[in-house]
Parts: structure tokens; sequence; C-alpha cells
């Protein structure tokens, strides 16, 4: 009985304090060897692209991880690069992953008609 | 004579309504709105070749039938179009196939192809089901009361 | 006499126990059985509520949370657990577990003495559905939110776990349960209808029996944690099937049964009466089927603008035509057909109280089988969305099925309008079963019995018909 009591105080821990801390453990583990920039997207209105300028390195490659984090559809691409992802649905990610072979400051820019405002959803990478 | 061309009458309209026969175009502006599209029931006989235009006056809107399988989504300045041939009958929800918001499954319209023999049909059946039990409990208790008597 | 069958075919004393087979006494018998359900249970719950918190205002159509709970859940409540295994959900709920917890004082174990906490008694005047039904029509105003912000379903799911807490420090045993938590009491007036109970055996066994293990408890188990006495209690309603029972009896005679479908609703027994509170249950869930349907299925913006609350205006006359209508008027409309009902069978000495309450129960076939027919409109077309979230449960751009790209892919979309149709009929038909069975108990005489069921039998078809049009019409 005692046994049998301990096994499941155990399971229960395991249940809730496991599963909270095992899954962000995962993640931080994850990213930690995923990207390099983050990225949100969201609509003008709503905070626009954030932030809206971002820096990379010259000649070594970069992973941008995006997070929509709206409710509707957003895209992204920077034309410069060839970089694009056609649609990054409400609530996911996106990883896109590049060598900028260029120096200068390019528009990276959403491509989903994702507001009223759509057309400014925009911002700058910038090549060191 | 009149009588055998009203009979004649009402057999073409039952004909032209069940076959492709009396094929005829019908084309729709949708115009889609965060959650609602306008019209947002549509009409048609059956047989007929429907053409929906999408036309979106927000964000990027999609447009699934039910029933048909066909979809297309429009986002301002690039309007979708679907083009079917209504041959099934009854009604089918129409639903936004791109999230467009928190209240995109809820997106919704109707398209009714008459006639809507499937709504007819249930009706019919429940009326002839539920009336039916009545008499069964009407004539199946009287007959228990005779035997009680008896 | 003659056996009472229903459709002339299944006899309603027809059971089959399934305890008799000896795996199923076991499992049914072992204190790890329901415990390991609620604990897996729990762990789900637990990335429930994380889907829910980083899920915040995204949509929730691509959310874990969201979709587990009114997807998922929902719809095997409303298709399976509840008309099949009755009240199967409350025996692996995982809300009250930190309450018995703390009250029982072991998570496993069965310690003597007296339980934690205060133990308070409910009062006796709220032991009944008014509470629930409140409670639940008032988490309905808000549905609009719950299924589709993450957030949302967090602040809902995370705030009744602590209420159930609390309420179990405070009160005794399962108060919570009983009379509080917002689903459970639409489970408890739908699960007279399910098909498994949970019932003794032999009463003379359990007469000399004494003192009553399966209410006061003892080494093996807890007393009745639901406050029933297991040894003659007639309805599923308040029977939350967590099985103590079968672990506290010394005689194994306590029985897990399948049965005919809907024989609780022939019940009506001084200790477990019918009521007004659970009349109201089954129009209330009549009530709000209707109203999400046209909120959630239909194509009308304006009711969906007030329903997400684009102006307060407008979310408040939604809450106040909602309230309306499910309280007074769907009621009011039935109030007068039972009148009709009682002018019809010419009996004058049946109070009129009596008739709308017992053939309120006609309601509960029906509303379980419009439910089933809704649930059906949202599973075919969104189902798919659950293979997104298994794999990628928080949007983090994970892909543990390998299904993360998984596109919305409505199915079966032509034969939904069928189904549904279908499903109406076969409940519709359960219910004229047991209306007329109920109409032969409010009257004394059959011919009153028969001209009396006449307006009910219209009330029934009118809803069956309003429900057609809704699923299939215009």
């Amino acid at each position: 009985m005692k046994k049998s009591e301990f096994l499941a105080v155990v399971l229960i821990i395991l249940a809730t304090v496991g599963v909270i801390g095992g899954i962000f453990a995962i993640e931080k583990y994850r990213r930690s060897k995923l990207y390099t920039v983050e990225l949100t997207a969201r609509a003008p209105e709503n905070g626009n692209w954030y932030p809206r300028q971002i820096k990379v390195p010259y000649g070594q490659e970069v992973t941008i991880f995006i997070r929509n984090i709206e409710t509707v559809s957003h895209g992204f691409a920077i034309p410069d690069f060839n970089v694009a992802v056609r649609e990054i649905k409400a609530g996911e990610t996106a990883v896109v992953k590049f060598t900028p072979d260029k120096h200068g400051r390019f528009p990276f820019m959403c491509t989903v008609w994702c507001s009223d405002r759509h057309m400014e959803m925009n911002g700058t990478l910038v090549v060191k | 004579m009149k009588y055998r061309a009203f009979v004649l009458t009402i057999l073409c309209i039952l004909f032209s309504a069940g076959t492709a026969l009396a094929r005829s175009e019908k084309l729709f502006e949708v115009k889609a709105k965060k959650f609602v599209y306008t019209p947002n029931v549509i009409k048609v006989d059956k047989g007929d070749l429907v053409r929906i235009r999408l036309i979106s006056e927000d964000v990027t809107h999609g447009l699934f039938v039910d029933g048909y399988n066909v979809q297309t989504s429009a986002y301002p300045g690039q309007d979708g179009s679907i083009t079917f041939v209504a041959d099934k009958a009854g009604r089918f929800t129409f639903r936004c196939s791109v999230t467009c918001g928190e209240f995109h499954p809820y997106m919704t319209g109707y398209l009714v192809v008459a006639p809507n023999s499937r709504f007819w049909g249930y009706v019919i059946l429940t009326l002839v089901i539920g009336l039916g039990s009545i008499a069964f409990v009407f004539a199946k208790n009287r007959k228990e009361q005779e035997d009680g008597k008896g | 006499m003659e056996k009472d069958k229903l459709f002339g075919l299944i006899d309603l004393d027809a059971r089959i126990e399934l305890t008799r087979f000896k795996p199923i006494r076991w499992l049914l018998k072992s204190r790890w059985f329901p415990l390991l359900l609620i604990l897996f249970n729990l762990a789900v719950f637990m990335v429930i509520l994380i889907a829910g918190f980083v899920g915040g205002y995204s949509a929730g159509n691509y959310n874990f949370g969201i979709m587990v709970v009114w997807i998922l859940w929902w719809v095997l409540l409303m298709f399976m657990l509840v008309p099949v295994f009755a009240r199967a959900w409350c025996l692996m709920c995982p809300f009250p577990v930190f309450g018995d917890w703390f009250q029982r004082r072991g998570l496993f174990q069965v310690k003597p003495g007296n339980p934690n906490g205060l133990n308070i008694k409910w009062p006796k005047s709220l032991k009944n559905m008014w509470v629930m039904n409140f409670l639940f029509l008032g988490t309905t105003f808000f549905s609009g939110f719950f299924t589709v912000r993450p957030f949302a379903t967090f602040i809902l799911l995370g705030g009744i776990i602590m209420v159930a807490f609390l309420v179990g420090l405070i009160f005794e045993k399962r108060t919570f349960c009983l009379y509080l938590c917002p689903v459970s009491g639409f489970q408890g007036l739908y699960s007279q209808f399910g098909m498994t109970e949970i019932r003794r055996k032999d009463f003379e066994i359990c007469k000399k029996h004494i003192p009553k293990t399966c209410f006061v408890g003892n080494e093996k188990g807890h007393g009745c944690p639901w406050l029933l006495t297991p040894f003659d209690f007639k309805k599923n309603t308040y029977c939350g099937m967590c099985l103590e029972c079968f672990k506290t009896c010394p005689y194994d005679n306590m029985a897990l049964n399948l049965r005919p479908p809907g024989v609780d609703l022939l019940a009506d027994t001084k200790r477990e009466p019918r009521g007004l509170d659970e009349a109201w249950k089954a129009f209330i869930m009549l009530g709000i089927a209707i109203v999400f349907f046209l909120a959630f299925q239909g194509p009308w913006g304006f009711i969906k603008d007030a329903v997400r609350a684009t102006t307060l205006s407008s979310f408040l006359a939604y809450i106040f035509a909602h309230t309306v209508f499910n309280l007074l008027l769907i009621p009011g409309i039935f109030l007068v057909f039972a009148a009709l009902s009682k002018l019809f069978s010419g009996n004058k000495e049946v109070p009129l109280k009596k008739v709308f309450v017992n053939f309120a129960y006609t309601l509960v076939p029906m509303g379980l089988g419009v439910w089933i027919g809704f649930s059906l409109g949202i599973i075919l077309p969104n189902g798919s969305y659950l293979l997104h979230i298994i794999s990628d449960p928080f949007g983090w751009g994970w892909n543990l099925f390998g299904t993360a790209h998984f596109p919305w892919t409505p199915v079966f979309t032509y034969p939904l309008g069928y189904l549904q149709g279908v499903v109406l009929l076969i409940f519709y038909i359960f219910s004229l079963a047991y209306g007329f069975r109920i109409s032969k108990q409010t009257y004394p005489e059959l011919n009153q019995a028969k001209r009396g069921w006449l307006p009910i039998f219209s009330f029934l078809t009118l809803i069956t018909l309003v429900f057609l049009w809704l699923f299939l019409g215009t």
C-alpha cells in the first residue's frame, strides 16, 4: 500500500510538473539549436513585424524563425535573396534559411493579404 | 385538351428540374468580409452551371463548397472563382477555407440546390413515422382494451 | 403481465451484466483503474493548459487546447461517452483529483479516520440542478470566445480546476461534481438515456449487510463520493461511475450493466423524483443547440458579430435574447403544449406541474439527437485540424507524428446532411417511444393517456421539423 501510494504521487507529479517542465525544456533545447533571428508577424494595426529591422552577418548561413501569433495568415519574402514562405497560418511558425551574399539594406514583407494595411507590413534586413 | 396541356407542363417542369437538359448558367458575385458572405444564401436549380466570383473586402478569404469539394480563395484586388455543375440537390454549407480571423471556422453561407429533395424527403419521413406511431398506439391499445374486457 | 418491450423488440428489463466477466470485474475493483485514467487525462489537460496559454490570442483552429476540448472531447461526449457509457467521463475527469487527494489524505491509499477539510454539507435547497443550469447557461454566453480564443479556454479550464479544488476544501466529497460543475448537469440528465448503468445485484444481500460499506467506506475504498446509496439507487443522474462501490462491497454485489437506452426516463421514485430543475436542463440544452447552430453553422453575420461581441450593445442583446429564449420562451411554449395535453386528456385531477415535468423528459432523447447532429456538422468539416494539432500542439513548429502540415480537409460533407437527418429521426423515434410510456404514467386511464399524448407528440414532431429545417432546410 505504501509503495503504491508513493508510485501514485510520483505519477501525479509527472503528469503535472513533469509534463509542463518537460515540454518547455524540450522546446528550449530545440530552439537553442534552431535559429539565429526570431521574427514575430502581426498585421500593421496590431504591431507589424517585430522587430521591424533585423541585422544579420555577411556570408554566414542565417536562420530566421517566424512566429505568426495572430488570427490571420501571413506570408514572408525577402525578394533580393529569393527567400519566401508562401503562407504562415495563424498560430503557426516557419523557418527560413539562407546565406546573405550581398551587403546593404533589403526589404522584407508579408505576402498574404492580411489586413487593410497589408501593404505597410514590411521591414528591413540589414547585411553587414 | 386543356387538361392534357396542363399535365404536359407539369411533367416538363418535373423533368427539367431533375435533369441537366434545361441547364442554365448562373453567376454570383460573393463578397467576403470578416466573417460573413454577401449574399449569404445562393439559390440555384439542379443542373445549373454555377459560377461564383469571390471578392474579398478585407483579408484573404476562401470559399469551399460542402458536398461539391470545390474551393477558391481571394484577397483585395485578386478575385477568386469557381465553376461547377450543381448536380446534387440539397442545401450545402459553403465555408471559408483560409484562416481569416478568430471566427474563421464559423464563416459560412448556404448553397441551396433546388429542389431540396433531402429536406422534404426527411420531412415526409418524419410525418409518416410520427403519424404511423400514433395510429399504432391507438389501434394497438384499442385491441388491448378489448382483450382486457373479453 | 406482459413485458414492456421497446419498439416491441427489446425488453426494458433486459440487462447484460459486464461484471460477470472476470477481467472486467478485476479491473473495476482495482484501485489503479480510474486513477491511471485520471492521471493520463491530467497530463493531457496540462498540455491543453500550456497550449491555451502560449496560443494566447491566435486563431483557435490551429490550437491544441481549443481543438481537443471543443472538437474532440465535446464530440466524444455527445457521440459515445454519454449515450453509451452514461457518465463515464466523470470516471476519468481530472478536475476533482486534487480535492480528492486533499480530502482523502492519500492519492491511492485509503486511510481510516476523518477526512481533511471542512466537509460542510451542501445546502439541501440547492441539491438539484439549478445552480448548474445557470452556470452552464452563463458559460455559453462566452462561447464565442471559449471556442476560438486559446487564452479564453485557458482561463475557463484553469478556473474550473481551481474552483473544483477550493470547493473540495470547504464542502464534503464530490460536492463540486454533484452540484456545481457546468457540464455535470447535462451529463446527469442525458445519462438517464445512457446504455450503461451501475446498480446493485441482489437486494437481499445488501439488506443483511450492516454497516453499508458502499456508503460509509471501508479499508478497500471510500464511501460513495457522489453521496448516493449504491445499494438502492435507481437513476444514473448523480452516479459519477467512480467505481468506489465495487471496491467497498465485500460481496461483489455491484454490477456494471448494459441496458436498453433510456430506461431511467421512466423512473420516478420518492428519493429520485423527476423535477423542474431537470426539466429546465432539458429545455436549456435544446435551446442552446438552436442558438449555437444559428450562430456557428448558420450564414447570418449579425448573429456572429453579436456572439463575438463586436459591440457591447449587440453582445448584451445576444445574452438577453439567449437567456430569455432558453429560460422562458422554450419552457413557455412547452407549457402551452402541456396544458393542451391536460385539456385533451380530460383528466382534471392531474396537476399541470406533473404533466409539464413528466413530459419534459421526452426531450432527453430528442436533445441528444440534436446535439449529435450539431456535432456532426463540426467534426466532419473540421476534424482534420486534429491531425495538425497533435503533431504541433503549441504552434512552435513541432512535427511529432509527421502530420503537422496536413491541410484542412473536410470529409463526408455530402453525406453530412443525410447523417444529420437519420440521427434526428432515430432519436425522434426514441422520444416517441418513451413519450407515450410517460403519458401512461402521467394519466391513470389509457384513454386519457392516448388523448393527452397527442399535443406532446405534436411538440416533439415540431421540434424535429425545426431541426430538420436548421440542418437541411430553406
